[in-house]
């Protein structure tokens, strides 16, 4: 019986480096961390959500399998009620910003290039349509069809404001970085540069290091 | 993000404890844990260690730092010092709430223990208050904040981003030619 809970946990070949699983959760908490407290929508992360889905069904199905008030069982359930929670809290903070910035969000994935990562995972894409139809709908029947007929266009990109890509955030460094420029807030300042050492925290504007949170190269905390 | 997130990501911390059952190896997604054996030390992550504390099968040992005196040393240095001073672990306030409130009878000088950690959090937390004051009053747009821990960034977090960004809204919306016209989330 303890065989099947040391069952060796599959590996996903597919990605391009194979990951170890605890890699994998640490990754994921990466995500879910950067999501939380980025301004805009991240590039979507669907290798690892799938992969971490991958690794729960396969233990729960083990568990399933174990006769009841096995002491290891209880404590892969704990484990697994940890990750879950990481991964819905991940998936939910996605789709709050998707709701939020709905018609930039379909824009930017609109405008992106062929060999760009896509932002939205198939389903979130098929949510982000559908929520903009729901809301045109909701807005013309609502309102817009008791206006007189010139005004009654709907411009959703003008309508809905955009992600405030100056807010502050506050980050861990983990590639040293050079050269990041700071840009003051009045004009009677300069704007200077500044390095990042591996392992210190800042606080700065998203917008300088907006390329750096999507490579990896620093964790917003 | 909420404390109880903030806690959430110290439970993954490690802390070793001594079991009274015995259980071979588990494999955990995160990593593998034990074997474990009674009278043994093992390490395992503080959400196991706590959750076995309570149906009493194991006994937690207190981390290093978790000392009178090694935390009234740091008491004195952080009330010294203007700046923040390293501290021995990035979840003091977290590790320190969840090992006295479960494992107080493993841990000589609890009380001591929860004063002294107390002390430390409110002279750190005084500090953050000066700083995020002068950061305001000075119209810094960066700073390094190296030593501080989640649990504090955290507790000024919100307040602090979203008065920044307000200020900094109504500021560059008085400078000729910005970028009017671009509504940004209210």
């Amino acid at each position: 019986m303890s065989d099947l809970l040391s069952d060796e946990v599959p590996q996903d070949d597919s990605m391009e480096d194979v990951m170890t699983p605890s890699e994998l959760i640490s990754k994921l908490e990466e995500a879910w961390q950067n999501e939380k407290f980025s301004p805009e929508l991240l590039q979507n992360k669907s290798e690892v959500v799938e992969c971490v889905m991958e690794q729960l069904t396969h233990m729960e199905s083990n568990l399933l399998r174990v006769k009841k008030g096995d002491a290891k069982a209880s404590i892969h359930r704990m484990e697994i009620d940890r990750i879950r929670f990481v991964l819905s809290s991940y998936l939910r903070s996605r789709l709050q910003k998707i709701e939020k910035f709905f018609p930039h969000v379909l824009e930017r994935e609109k405008s992106r290039g062929e060999g760009d990562p896509s932002l939205l995972s198939p389903e979130e894409f098929a949510f982000a349509k559908e929520y903009y139809a729901n809301t045109e709908t909701y807005l013309k029947a609502v309102a817009l069809k008791r206006m007189p007929p010139n005004l009654q266009t709907l411009n959703m990109l003008k309508a809905v404001p955009e992600p405030y890509l100056d807010s502050f955030v506050f980050l861990r460094v983990k590639e040293r970085q050079e050269n990041i420029l700071v840009e003051p807030e009045s004009d009677d300042q300069r704007d200077y540069v500044v390095d990042l050492e591996e392992g210190s925290q800042h606080l700065m504007r998203y917008r300088t290091i907006a390329p750096l949170v999507s490579t990896g190269a620093v964790q917003l905390i | 993000m909420d404390p109880s997130e903030v806690e959430f990501l110290a439970e993954k911390e490690t802390v070793k404890i001594i079991p009274n059952f015995s259980l071979d190896k588990i494999y955990l997604i995160g990593g593998d844990l034990g074997p474990f054996n009674p009278g043994l030390p093992v390490d395992v992550p503080v959400w196991l260690a706590l959750n076995l504390k309570q149906r009493q099968k194991c006994r937690i040992i207190p981390p290093d730092w978790m000392d009178v005196e090694k935390l009234e040393e740091i008491r004195e240095l952080e009330r010294k010092e203007d700046t923040f001073m390293p501290i021995p672990s990035p979840f003091y306030t977290e590790l320190t709430k969840l090992l006295l409130n479960h494992a107080s009878d493993n841990i000589p000088k609890a009380d001591e223990i929860r004063t002294l950690v107390k002390d430390i959090w409110d002279t750190r937390i005084a500090k953050l208050r000066l700083s995020a004051d002068s950061f305001i009053s000075q119209q810094e747009a960066y700073a390094k904040l190296d030593n501080l821990t989640l649990m504090e960034i955290n507790t000024i977090r919100s307040f602090f981003l979203d008065s920044l960004n307000c200020m900094y809204k109504l500021r560059s919306n008085l400078q000729p030619g910005s970028s009017g016209g671009k509504l940004s989330d209210y």
